[in-house]
């Protein structure tokens, strides 16, 4: 069965039709989404002013009918926000998908091997440093071209954990998924002990690593916004180009050796890329969980397992629903964002599971 | 601590300061003998040693936290105050201000809403320090306020009149403080300091009380009592250690909200029964816990109560 699948998507792709309607309505969900999430806060600004708003921006000539500090609620507070949340979204969909191919196994998602777990290591190090340390939070807020330190330790964390676990899971000759699995699971076992003991002697500043740990689009500019977005686009993009590959992992290695394609050198690629844009997600908003496995599944139960459609597909609809999940969060009141995730969507996960009883659910 | 005299050049020095400062009941007297009318545009440096640059007078003030609000409304300024926390409970006028912090969460976008040409923040994480950069990157004034000691609230209050120009009301108010602290140091003198735990919270085993260097210790330590602290970061102290110090003296702090918190209650305690000041009944409930831990201008009160619990001899 997946095999058929696979060797079809080899010879004829979606029909362009179907990939314009599917991507199409993807697209108008996450605009949708956006302008909801840009629309909706704690404060409130009417659409008309927001319309307003936004033509006085692009330099049309309306007379102000709204609060002074509206336009700064709007473009310096909100949309940084909810843009943020599209883009660390997009990143966790599209990661996850990569990842759940890779490993050939529906549980796997962008946190697998151990990306969550070395960026939370590098983001608490420096959201404890201060504390531990007193001499370094004089300086507190310190940001090195708009960039946090704790944005980038946790990206260099997510980085360096697969990093080390590649290596490690190497050291057996050639790496098979499940040995980089168990590497995986290790490693981040032994990052997360490191965490914990930073949680314990964190004092005050407890609350902000537990925020950063369930994850929060919060406090979002647009320097950060500017450095993460080239990442995680740009590597989604190059990773959209290698469907290919992608499609030939739900073969497993034996079949795609027997069409002549030898898929280890490309694994090691697509974990590299994978992890590159999951770390610049994680390093934006912390470890928001959710997403990253329960997007790919949901995407693959709407329209199919073939990469072509399921990658852009993923990465929309992570977006989008990152983008209503924060609107969700931010109306509450300080609920982070990967809580509102989970209890929001697992549910639904469980909904469709059910429906979809009977169908093939895993790559 | 007096890191507003400390420049941001010298971290060593901080440390050495924070190492070596003994917690002094001994006050200084103010220093400031300037004219009492603020120059603005005027550049101050606050508790975490940032710059802060106030560009005219502020008339539309948002408060982080209950103390600050008070030491505003102390000030004669409360109309100023257009947002504060949903914890601000005194003074009464309070209650009619926007919250801007809802369950120790600020919402920026009502911070915004608000319009504040200052933003007294806590600092110590009180105040997250993602959401004071926040705020500063919006391009707001923001002065993180965080006193460590009965001398600092004093600190915190000349700084806060120098910055919205009520320097003297802020002279006034410091000096009718100061003259309520002396009083209470002459009270003390000589006195015999029991050994003095003072109870924060009891939750899940792990038991709160004044930290290490804290304001707490500050106040508890002028009151006349020996201060048993514990984590200067966690504020926590485990059982045994709490033993091992053996208190002469328990002041609940948490049975002023926590009717479940009781002297009988804490003999019935595992372990607790060994401590001298249970077995000698010297366990009190402080009903002005709010008063004694929050650093703002009623802290005196707080500490004439903690003094007259610790060395009730010395009072009439």
């Amino acid at each position: 069965m997946r095999a058929a699948v696979a060797i079809r998507s080899l010879v004829g792709g979606p029909s362009l039709g179907r990939a314009t309607a599917v991507v199409g309505g993807a697209v108008v969900v996450l605009l949708v989404a956006l302008v909801a999430g840009v629309g909706v806060g704690s404060v409130e600004v009417g659409l008309s002013e927001a319309i307003g708003i936004i033509g006085q921006r692009l330099g049309l000539p309306i007379s102000e009918t709204w609060a002074s500090t509206a336009p700064t609620i709007l473009f310096e507070v909100r949309l940084p926000r909810v843009l943020a949340g599209a883009l660390v979204g997009a990143g966790l969909g599209g990661a996850g998908v990569v990842f759940q191919a890779l490993l050939r196994n529906p549980m796997a998602d962008p946190y697998v091997i151990g990306t969550a777990a070395g960026a939370s290591l590098g983001a608490v190090l420096a959201i404890t440093a201060p504390v531990l340390v007193p001499a370094l939070a004089l300086g507190a807020g310190t940001a090195w071209l708009g960039i946090g330190l704790a944005q980038v330790l946790a990206f260099a964390g997510g980085l360096g954990a697969v990093t080390l676990v590649l290596v490690v899971a190497r050291q057996g000759g050639r790496s098979n998924m499940v040995t980089l699995l168990l590497t995986g699971y290790a490693v981040s076992s032994l990052l997360a002990a490191a965490v914990a003991l930073l949680l314990v002697s964190s004092g005050r500043a407890l609350a902000s690593v537990v925020g950063w740990l369930l994850g929060s689009l919060g406090g979002t500019g647009y320097p950060e916004l500017a450095v993460a977005a080239p990442l995680v686009l740009g590597g989604s993009v190059w990773l959209l180009f290698r469907w290919r590959t992608l499609n030939l992992l739900l073969l497993g290695d034996e079949a795609a050796a027997g069409l002549g394609v030898d898929l280890v050198p490309a694994r090691r690629g697509l974990v590299l890329l994978a992890t590159l844009v999951t770390s610049a997600a994680v390093a934006l908003a912390g470890t928001i969980g959710f997403v990253g496995l329960v997007v790919p599944h949901l995407v693959r139960l709407a329209i199919g397992p073939d990469h072509r459609l399921l990658l852009p597909v993923s990465c929309l609809g992570g977006a989008a629903l990152l983008v209503l999940a924060d609107m969700a969060a931010r109306l509450v009141g300080g609920v982070p964002v990967g809580v509102v995730t989970a209890l929001i969507g697992a549910p639904f996960f469980l909904w469709l599971l059910h429906r979809a009883a009977g169908a093939t659910t895993t790559p | 601590m007096p890191a507003r005299r400390i420049r941001a050049f010298a971290p060593l020095l901080l440390i050495l300061a924070v190492a070596c400062q003994p917690t002094s009941p001994s006050l200084s007297p103010p220093t400031s003998t300037a004219p009492s009318a603020a120059a603005y545009p005027q550049t101050l440096t606050d508790d975490a040693g940032r710059e802060v640059l106030l560009a005219a007078e502020p008339e539309r003030i948002v408060s982080l936290a209950p103390s600050s609000t008070e030491m505003v409304c102390a000030l004669d300024a409360c109309d100023r105050l257009v947002g504060v926390t949903d914890a601000d409970d005194y003074p009464a006028e309070v209650a009619d201000i926007p919250d801007v912090v809802i369950v120790a969460v600020v919402d920026i976008e009502l911070v915004v809403e608000a319009d504040p040409d200052l933003i007294l923040a806590a600092g110590n994480e009180l105040t997250s320090s993602a959401v004071i950069t926040e705020l500063t990157d919006l391009g707001y004034p923001v002065m993180v306020l965080y006193p460590e000691s009965l001398d600092e609230v004093l600190e915190n209050i000349e700084l806060i009149g120098e910055a919205i120009n009520a320097r003297d009301q802020a002279a006034a108010l410091t000096a009718e403080m100061e003259n309520r602290i002396q009083a209470v140091t002459e009270a003390v003198a000589g006195a015999t300091r029991p050994r003095t735990f003072y109870e924060v919270g009891v939750f899940e085993g792990a038991i709160y009380t004044a930290g290490e260097d804290s304001f707490l210790a500050s106040v508890i330590t002028v009151a006349g009592g020996d201060p048993i602290t514990g984590d200067p970061l966690t504020t926590s102290i485990a059982l045994e250690d709490l033993l091992v110090a053996d208190p002469e003296l328990i002041l609940l702090g948490d049975a002023a909200n926590d009717p479940s918190v009781t002297p009988e209650a804490v003999s019935a305690r595992q372990g607790w029964g060994a401590i001298s000041a249970v077995q000698n009944g010297q366990v009190l409930v402080m009903l002005a816990d709010a008063v004694i831990t929050r650093p703002g201008p009623r802290i005196v009160e707080g500490l004439e109560a903690l003094a007259r619990a610790i060395q009730p001899d010395r009072f009439d």
